[in-house]
C-alpha cells in the first residue's frame, strides 16, 4: 500500500474503445488501475491490453477491490466505459454504478469515455459458473448476469 | 436444523486436527490432518480454511502442541507466537493468550498444564458452539417471508443453517450471493451450503450488486464479519466495504454477523493484509492476463459502523 500515493490512481471501469483511450493523461507518479470485468474479464483484457499499447502499466484489481481504493483515498479519477448517455444519465458496463456511487460519496470526478462496443443488456447465466472455462458452481446453480447498467446523472455530477 | 460441515470445518481425532479443505467445496468434501503448528499456520495462511474454521484451527492447534517437552508453557507461547503472524488482519492474538494464560495460572500454581490447556480450549468450543446456533436462530428471525438477500462473505455455516430455520418457519427467502474473487467462496461455498437447504440462491459477479439494489432485486443485505473494532467497525472479506456504501445509498438494512471486540479502537486501526498479486492473476497454474499486467490484492475491507444497520453480535467467550 506504501507504493500507492493519496489521490494517485486513476480507474477504468468497462471495455474502452482505443480512441477513447487516447485522451487519457496521467500525471507523473499516477497509476492505472482496471477492474477486470466478470464475467468474462474482458475489461481487465482489453482495456489493460490497450494501455499497455500507451506505454502505461496497468494493475489489475478484481471488481470487489474499488471500494478499498475509495475508502483509502486513494482514487484521483475514475474512467467508465460508456455506451450511451443523455441528460438523464448513461448507459455503461455493470459495475459503473458501483463506482459512481462510490465516486459521489468520496468526491472523486468521473469520466465517461466512449465504450468499445454496445452489448445485450443480460448475459448467458452460465457464464458466472465458470472461470477461465473451468466450472466453479455446483450444479443447479442459477446466475444473474447482467452486462449493463443504468446510471443516473445524479452520480455523475 | 441443515448443518453444513463448514458451521463446524474442523476437528480433532487421535493426535491430529482434520481441517476441511474449503478450496476444494463443492468438487469435494476433503479434510487435510494437521498434526503440528507449522501444518497450521501453512492451512490458515493458505486459505484452505477460512474465518471461524481459521478460529477452530487456532483453539485445537494447542491440544496438538501439548507434547511432552521441556518448558511447555514457553512452548505454548512459541505456538502463540507462530499462530498471531500467521494472518495480520485476523485478531488470534485475543484467542492465543487467554490459552497462554490458563498454561501459565496453571503452571504458577502447580496444576497440571495439559488439563488446563485442554479444559480451557474444550470449553471455549462448547461455549462457542452454543452461541453459534443461538446467533443462528436470531439471524432466521430477521429474515422475513419473501425477503430477497444479498450475501458476501457471511459466516460459514450459519446463514445456510438459518435459511433452513426460516424456510421451517414457513418463510420463502430468496439468495442472491456474490462470486467474491480471487477465490470465489460465494460461487463455491455459500451457493452450496445454501443450495444443501433447498433455499433458492442466485449466483451473481461481484460487479452486479449496484444493479441488483438499483433494480430492487433485494431487499436486505447480510454479510460476516472477520474481526470487530471497539466502536463498531468491523473488516470483512474485500467487497464488503462497496456493499455496504450501496446499501445505503438504497436504502437497504445492512445486517453484520459480528464478534464484538475492544482490541482495536476502530477500523483504522486494523492491519489489512495485502496478499500476493498471483493470486488474481494466475489460475490453475496459468496467467489469465498478459504478463506485464500487475495485480493489486487487499484481503479485506473496513466497514465503518455508521453503514451498519444492525450487528447480530456472537460473544466469543474471551
Amino acid at each position: 500500500m506504501q507504493d500507492y500515493k493519496i489521490n494517485s490512481i486513476y480507474l477504468f471501469q468497462g471495455v474502452f474503445s482505443s480512441e477513447s483511450l487516447k485522451k487519457i493523461k496521467l500525471l507523473k507518479n499516477a497509476h492505472a488501475f482496471v477492474c477486470e470485468g466478470r464475467p468474462c474479464l474482458e475489461a481487465g483484457h482489453k482495456t489493460s491490453s490497450i494501455l499497455l499499447k500507451r506505454g502505461i502499466t496497468p494493475t489489475l484489481i478484481s471488481d470487489n477491490m474499488a471500494g478499498f481504493l475509495f475508502f483509502k483515498g486513494l482514487v484521483k479519477q475514475v474512467n467508465i466505459a460508456c455506451q450511451y448517455a443523455d441528460d438523464t444519465g448513461a448507459l455503461c458496463d455493470t459495475g459503473a454504478l458501483i463506482l459512481a456511487v462510490l465516486a459521489k460519496k468520496h468526491k472523486v470526478p468521473i469520466k465517461l469515455l466512449v465504450a468499445e462496443r454496445k452489448t445485450r443488456f443480460l448475459g448467458d447465466p452460465k457464464s458466472i459458473l465458470s472461470f477461465e472455462g473451468q466450472r466453479i458452481a455446483p450444479k443447479r446453480t442459477h446466475g444473474y448476469v447482467p452486462l449493463v447498467e443504468w446510471v443516473p446523472v445524479k452520480y455523475l455530477k | 436444523m441443515f448443518e453444513s460441515p463448514l458451521f463446524w470445518p474442523a476437528y480433532i481425532k487421535g493426535n491430529a486436527l482434520f481441517v476441511l479443505d474449503e478450496t476444494l467445496v463443492p468438487s469435494k468434501l476433503k479434510y487435510i490432518p494437521v498434526k503440528n503448528v507449522k501444518a497450521a499456520v501453512v492451512v490458515i495462511r493458505d486459505m484452505k480454511t477460512r474465518a471461524f474454521g481459521q478460529f477452530l484451527v487456532v483453539l485445537n492447534t494447542f491440544l496438538l502442541e501439548l507434547k511432552p517437552k521441556g518448558d511447555l508453557v514457553e512452548h505454548l507461547q512459541k505456538v502463540a507466537y507462530e499462530l498471531n503472524n500467521s494472518r495480520p488482519t485476523f485478531p488470534f492474538a485475543e484467542v492465543t493468550g487467554i490459552i497462554v494464560g490458563a498454561a501459565q495460572k496453571a503452571s504458577a500454581n502447580g496444576a497440571d498444564i495439559r488439563i488446563a490447556v485442554t479444559k480451557t480450549v474444550q470449553g471455549f468450543l462448547a461455549g462457542i458452539r452454543a452461541r453459534r446456533l443461538q446467533r443462528v436462530q436470531e439471524i432466521a428471525d430477521v429474515m422475513q417471508d419473501q425477503d430477497s438477500i444479498l450475501t458476501h462473505c457471511n459466516v460459514s455455516g450459519e446463514l445456510a443453517m438459518a435459511a433452513s430455520v426460516a424456510a421451517q418457519q414457513g418463510k420463502s427467502i430468496k439468495f442472491f450471493a456474490t462470486e467474491t474473487r480471487p477465490y470465489m467462496q460465494g460461487a463455491k461455498l455459500t451457493v452450496w451450503e445454501l443450495q444443501q437447504t433447498k433455499a433458492s440462491v442466485t449466483l451473481v459477479a461481484d460487479n452486479a450488486v449496484a444493479c441488483l439494489m438499483a433494480d430492487g432485486l433485494v431487499n436486505k443485505v447480510i454479510i460476516g464479519s472477520d474481526r470487530s473494532a471497539a466502536n463498531g467497525d468491523i473488516a470483512n472479506k474485500i467487497g464488503s466495504y462497496q456493499i455496504a456504501v450501496l446499501a445505503k445509498e438504497f436504502g437497504l438494512p445492512l445486517i453484520v454477523l459480528t464478534q464484538p471486540s475492544r482490541g482495536v479502537a476502530s477500523g483504522a486501526d486494523m492491519p489489512i493484509e495485502l496478499r500476493d498479486p498471483d493470486e488474481l492473476l494466475v489460475y490453475g497454474g496459468e496467467k489469465i492476463f498478459g504478463s506485464k499486467v500487475k495485480g493489486f490484492y487487499p484481503g479485506f475491507d473496513v466497514v465503518p459502523y455508521q453503514l451498519i444497520t444492525k450487528a447480530i453480535a456472537i460473544n466469543a467467550g474471551l
